[in-house]
């Protein structure tokens, strides 16, 4: 395949482009989802095609296809080419990339227990173990989603700089949806997701089973003994779940340099960062933030990025300073920096754009029960629901899912639905003490114009806020 | 196309399988996204593919197949075979529509203006051009264009052609960081195309909205701008599914034949809407696409079906299929009588969000979401309005449905990133909505 990739560079060349990429994808696997006990049917996913990125007058163009023959290759290059130029012409400044150093390289994650090699039946057998363990429990959950699914994802990346990166990553996720109702009242588990970048191994490892079970238990708890939470300012410990959604929200997406330079400014919106806030201090000492694709069998793993530059992690936040954004080849060369790899492509037929992938509230000293000992009143939030942040990253809320009054430093009863809605700077300033313990939980990151969803994680430690003004529904 | 279609239902039919589902795409899109009033990228996407579902006593399979030799073809139904042998059935399945369909030709679907259309930059221009003279300093937004072919052939007697255009366009404009407007046009025809439109009333929005104050929380009157309400309606759209009901993803679950809306409202889903974005003469059965009301009067009348779904619940398909998953075409919510003027002098003390975007949900089934304005948010009083900013709409889907108490007399259909299936709405007036802001 990489004779027609290579071919496409060198045609695109050859029309006068002055900078071009050809990136082959190929993405093989399986999905599974049962409801409600029923196999929902399966589906088979095999995918793959070419897509071509130039820059012509300093005006990109971008052209895919999934028919690989030359003609229809030498075809999407012409169309790449011809829209750059077209592109060109309603530009105040030439796009220029970064300088950046390439190599020949070639990297793959290893499956302990390869996917492929097991039938779908017993796949689906992973997804009863969730439904029996489910039901063992006796709570009541009329309503259960579950779903499965692996892919394994092969890339080739050529371009006219030099650079050659080949890879195969593969991905296998369990997704559920459970709906618990007792005692007259209901409450929600959706689209929790347990996924990793590598075999089905990871998933017996994890047993995703066990996670259903915590959800519905907790829920079930919720609906019996969940309290109202205290409102006004309290204390608030949040678990690494929480933390993840906070840091990806608030942290990652800001210092995505695309959108701090107006790029997503018609869909995935603008940011409050501005790239003179760089040494800026946004949040408190104990709050460092770190973005690292490098991560081995890491849901949003990566070694190398769609532009072809070697990924590494990366300092968002570092003691409260912001201290680096997230940067592809055209945002790096505007801040004069070279890029730190954060261009990603969900497909062949998508252009890379600066995405992130595995954000983490990075570890403190403090162990679990010295965070919450030292809190007079406050609450412990384990998981959320609803979510949102505005498109300049700084109006936020989260809303408890499973959540406990803390009171003089004691784990008490669960309280309902208690609502963070906050700053970014409140949110991270707030931050007095960071635990040891480093958690990661796998989500979809949506951005770009068509959408690219792309695997991330999110995570960290445990970390204790003070003097939150805490709400109720 | 219907070579490909045929060979891969003979092969299907010779290897043993039950019903056939072969819906072949040809697709060209091409896209214009701009920024800062420059354009960023252009793209062009081919892509000739067939999506084929197959059945096989009760086992239920789907796939892609985009290589679409002979060889691979065989070798995929064969993969498909092999993988379904020992799988359990899917009890619930009742199969496929009966064909063949007659089918209508659907005014302002298709334009050759458009598949011959050169350059679109263009109307890219006219967008930002329009939005800078209304007062906008930056310019953002995402034009496309579309021709799509669609060949379908089911084991039940189905062949069905469908051919289609569409252009659309998306703008944002920004005065300063929170100062900014949203407008979007999306036609099938490339006479009705209007990029100004979309360009003047971004930058009408974000004129009006300068140097915002924080905005109050509480319970409001508020009138939702077409762009904002389309962005909760399709959310529903996706809770009409019987799937999405069975699954836990929907507040209407239990509600057939209960009042779930104000009795002024009225919800459909039309598949066949001329110059809808979603519009198409039949679905993935090929049952023609129609109108079915999903609520009337305030009553909720049906979930979408397809077949299958639809015999499970003894009734019929609303052609909706989504084989798997029916799925609505373009949500419309009937027009009232109001005209702009008398909806928004209705509103002594109120708001008036011109767009939301992150609508998230604490419950599917309970319904309870909340959503951010993002562009002009006002306050309203008197007629006046004084622009806003920093508060979230925190609410329920019903209640939301119930509190609607006027509608505006023009429809706006609407299809962008954060409205992914197409909703037609005029301007909405909801009482008590509640409304929160971060306090720190």
């Amino acid at each position: 395949m990489h004779e027609l990739v290579e071919f496409a560079v060198e045609k695109a060349l050859e029309l006068g482009a002055s900078y071009a990429e050809a990136r082959f994808e190929e993405k093989n696997g399986t999905s599974l989802a049962m409801k409600n006990g029923n196999p929902e049917g399966l589906s088979i996913i095999a995918e793959r095609g070419i897509g071509v990125r130039v820059l012509v007058d300093g005006g990109m163009g971008f052209a895919s296809t999934n028919v690989l023959t030359k003609e229809s290759v030498s075809e999407a290059v012409k169309k790449a080419v011809k829209l750059a130029k077209a592109a060109s012409k309603v530009r105040n400044e030439p796009i220029v990339f970064s300088e950046e150093d390439f190599h020949r390289v070639s990297y793959k994650v290893k499956m302990k227990k390869d996917f492929r090699d097991v039938s779908p039946e017993e796949k689906l057998e992973l997804l009863r173990k969730i439904e029996e363990d489910v039901k063992a429990t006796g709570v009541n959950v009329p309503m259960r989603y579950l779903g499965y699914s692996d892919q394994l994802w092969k890339k080739i990346f050529i371009n006219s700089e030099g650079a050659y990166v080949k890879s195969k990553i593969p991905r296998v996720s369990i997704t559920y949806n459970l709906v618990v109702f007792e005692n007259g009242q209901m409450e929600q588990a959706p689209f929790v997701q347990r996924a990793f970048s590598g075999g089905l191994e990871l998933i017996e490892k994890d047993e995703p089973w066990s996670w259903a079970v915590k959800d519905v238990q907790a829920l079930k708890k919720l609906i019996y003994e969940g309290q109202k939470p205290p409102e006004g300012k309290v204390d608030l410990v949040i678990s690494p779940e929480v933390a993840g959604i906070a840091v990806h929200e608030s942290v990652g997406h800001p210092y995505e340099a695309d959108r701090i330079f107006g790029r997503e400014a018609a869909q995935a919106g603008e940011s409050f960062v501005k790239p003179d806030m760089l040494g800026e201090r946004i949040g408190s000492e104990a709050v460092t933030v770190i973005e690292d694709p490098t991560i081995p069998n890491s849901w949003g793993f990566y070694l190398y990025d769609d532009e072809g530059v070697k990924a590494r992690p990366r300092y968002l936040i570092k003691d409260g300073i912001i201290t680096e954004f997230l940067t592809n080849r055209e945002y790096a060369a505007k801040l004069g920096q070279r890029s730190n790899a954060s261009a990603r492509a969900i497909n062949y037929n998508r252009e890379p754009i600066v995405r992130m992938a595995n954000t983490y509230l990075a570890p403190g000293d403090y162990s679990f029960e010295e965070l919450i000992e030292e809190v007079k009143l406050g609450v412990y939030m384990v998981s959320f629901n609803e979510w949102n942040i505005d498109d300049r990253r700084y109006q936020q809320r989260y809303i408890g899912r499973e959540a406990y009054l803390i009171e003089n430093g004691e784990i008490k009863h669960p309280v309902r639905r208690p609502i963070l809605e906050i700053t970014t700077r409140a949110l991270w300033s707030s931050v007095d003490a960071v635990g040891k313990e480093v958690e990661f939980f796998p989500g979809t990151c949506g951005k770009g114009e068509p959408g690219q969803g792309v695997p991330v994680w999110m995570g960290g430690a445990h970390a204790r806020l003070r003097d939150i003004p805490l709400r109720r529904p | 196309m219907f070579d490909v279609n045929d060979f891969i239902l003979k092969k299907a039919k010779e290897l043993g399988f039950g019903d056939v589902v072969v819906l072949g795409y040809e697709m060209d899109r091409r896209q214009v996204r701009f920024a800062n009033n420059e354009i960023t990228v252009a793209k062009n996407w081919h892509e000739r593919k067939v999506e084929l579902f197959v059945e096989l006593e009760k086992r239920v399979a789907g796939t892609t197949i985009t290589e679409l030799s002979e060889e691979n073809i065989e070798r995929t139904l064969k993969t498909l075979l092999g993988n379904m042998k020992g799988m359990s059935p899917k009890e619930d399945y009742y199969g496929i529509a009966e064909g063949p369909f007659e089918y209508k030709d659907i005014p302002e679907t298709f334009d050759k203006a458009i598949v011959e259309l050169d350059e679109p930059n263009e109307y890219v221009e006219r967008a930002i051009n329009a939005a800078l003279e209304e007062g906008a300093k930056r310019v953002a937004g995402v034009l496309y264009t579309d021709h799509n072919r669609l060949y379908l052939t089911t084991s039940n007697g189905v062949e069905a052609f469908d051919e289609g255009t569409g252009i659309e366009i998306s703008v944002r404009a920004f005065i300063g960081d929170l100062e900014s407007g949203h407008g979007t046009n999306s036609v099938r025809v490339l006479k009705k195309f209007d990029p100004e439109s979309a360009g003047r009333k971004a930058g009408e929005i974000a004129k009006l909205a300068q140097n915002p104050e924080q905005g109050p929380e509480g319970k409001f009157d508020v009138i939702f701008d077409p762009l904002a309400f389309a962005n909760l309606l399709s959310y529903m759209s996706f809770m009409t599914s019987a799937y999405a009901a069975e699954a836990g993803f929907s507040f209407l679950v239990n509600k057939l034949g209960q009042n779930v809306a104000n009795e002024i409202v009225t919800i459909k889903d039309i598949g066949n809407l001329p110059n809808g974005y979603g519009t198409r003469k039949f679905d993935d059965e090929g049952v023609p696409t129609r109108e079915t009301t999903i609520i009337e009067n305030g009553t909720f009348k049906t979930f979408l079906l397809n077949t299958s779904m639809a015999k499970k619940y003894g009734t019929e398909t609303t052609a909706n299929a989504g084989l798997i998953m029916p799925h609505a075409w373009n949500i419309v919510l009937e027009p009232g009588d109001y005209s702009r003027e008398e909806l928004f002098s209705e509103v002594r003390k109120g708001i008036y969000i011109t767009n939301v975007w992150y609508t998230r949900f604490q419950n599917y089934v309970a319904g309870d979401f909340s959503t951010i304005p993002r562009d002009g948010i006002f306050l309203v009083e008197n007629g006046e309005l004084r622009p806003i900013r920093n508060i979230r709409v925190s609410d329920n889907f019903q209640r939301i449905l119930e509190g609607i108490k006027a509608l505006g007399k023009e429809s706006h259909h609407i299809h962008w990133w954060e409205v992914r299936t197409p909703v037609s709405t005029p301007y909405v007036l909801v009482e008590d909505v509640g409304i929160t802001r971060a306090t720190k």
